[in-house]
């Protein structure tokens, strides 16, 4: 008898590009061991790659927020403009530091994972 | 598509159960281990726990609870 | 060292698996619930191995096989002794009760999707890029209802996550009557062009195991 569940049977369905859900397992709080990589360059990216996530969560956030006002009416035509002049350079501005840094989009995107099951 | 990814994709959702999810009994012995992650985790809540709240208030009311 | 796997009702008999650190499996009765569990030492570091969170999840998916109603434990906490169990299974006693009954009967099926990366939608003003960016949110929102609506009509409850980055994870609460259907339907929804998904289970019912808030 196996002393490990039957992983293949439990997928029902998948579509799509799966590495972009599997990148989650990277993510996860977990106790499997992990190797330390002091590499100076590699600790610089890291780095980089944190503050540049926190960064873009929060242009993602308020991007939402500004998108639900607006969707609701309870913004001017003036506001409209300004927030989506600001979050288009904010965008593109993310886009070059990302690239300047080596990284790509998918790098920047940690879920909440179990804390977002508490909000 | 590859087994491997259909693998790591649903070890994913098991090791999410065990460790995220199921009945909390609140005993001394803490079974974990220390984990960077869990800054990024942190930081994260911090920022989005205000949208987050409002957008799954409107999904609440929009019926996707049964 | 006790460690806990999950309170069950109407177990058969125990798994003939072994638990974590291949000690065996016990039943007993606390606090008016009957609980699944294993001894082991208390190791020197708390941790926890790759082994132990598959083999935890192994013997909760065969305590679901043999039981009308099972709340799978998180694995997290252990307990010095059986009078410390008693204490914390005292502190939820009702709660458990109820949670057993809620989940009587149910598999979980989980649900993750993820919406394409953000295209840069053509702008030159602030207001395009605005109304731009809006069609693509209501856009996915629509995928999105198209995928969870119904597969939660198929359960008995549903969560829905959504985290800022376009990712959805929904999970089901499935009567086993029901549960070719919901496969029916997920193969039919899970095909959904601008959205990578994947579908799930049948999984012990962990997201439905803990209290309501």
């Amino acid at each position: 008898m196996s002393a490990e569940p039957d992983l293949v049977g439990k997928l029902l369905e998948a579509d799509g590009d799966l590495r972009r859900i599997a990148g989650e397992l990277d993510h996860l709080p977990e106790a499997f061991p992990r190797r330390v990589n002091a590499d100076p360059e590699q600790v610089e990216k890291g780095l980089a790659q944190l503050v540049l996530t926190v960064v873009e969560l929060l242009r993602q956030l308020m991007e939402r927020q500004a998108l639900r006002r607006m969707d609701t009416g309870t913004l001017t035509d003036e506001q409209i403009e300004r927030l989506g002049d600001t979050f288009m350079k904010l965008d593109q501005r993310m886009r070059e530091l990302t690239e300047h840094f080596g990284l790509e989009e998918g790098d920047l995107n940690l879920n909440l994972g179990p804390l977002g099951d508490l909000l | 598509m590859s087994r491997s990814l259909q693998h790591e994709v649903t070890l994913l959702e098991l090791v999410d159960r065990v460790l995220n999810k199921g009945v909390v009994l609140s005993g001394d012995i803490t079974l974990s281990v220390a984990d960077v992650d869990l800054v990024y985790v942190g930081l994260r809540v911090l920022l989005s726990s205000v949208a987050t709240l409002e957008e799954q208030a409107q999904l609440a009311a929009g019926g996707a609870q049964r | 060292m006790i460690h806990v796997y999950g309170l069950v009702d109407e177990l058969a008999e125990l798994p003939p698996t072994r638990g974590l650190d291949d000690a065996p499996l016990e039943r007993r009765w606390i606090e008016g619930l009957e609980v699944v569990l294993s001894r082991a030492e208390t190791p020197p570091s708390a941790e926890v191995s790759r082994e132990a969170v598959l083999r935890h999840a192994q013997v909760v998916e065969e305590l679901m096989a043999r039981s009308g109603a099972v709340l799978p434990a998180q694995l997290g906490r252990a307990f010095r002794d059986e009078a410390e169990l008693a204490a914390a299974l005292q502190e939820q006693a009702a709660q458990l009760v109820r949670g057993l009954e809620r989940v009587r009967g149910c598999v979980e099926f989980g649900l993750r999707a993820v919406g394409e990366p953000g295209v840069e939608p053509e702008a030159t003003t602030g207001a395009e890029y605005m109304r731009a960016r809006l069609e693509q949110v209501r856009r996915q929102d629509a995928l999105v209802a198209a995928l969870h609506e119904p597969l939660a009509g198929l359960a008995r409850e549903s969560t829905l996550h959504r985290d800022a980055a376009d990712e959805v994870r929904a999970a089901y609460l499935v009567p086993r009557d029901a549960i070719s259907a919901f496969r029916e339907t997920a193969e039919r929804v899970a095909a959904s062009p601008g959205l990578t998904v994947v579908c799930t289970g049948p999984w012990p019912p962990y997201s439905f195991a803990a209290a309501e808030r």
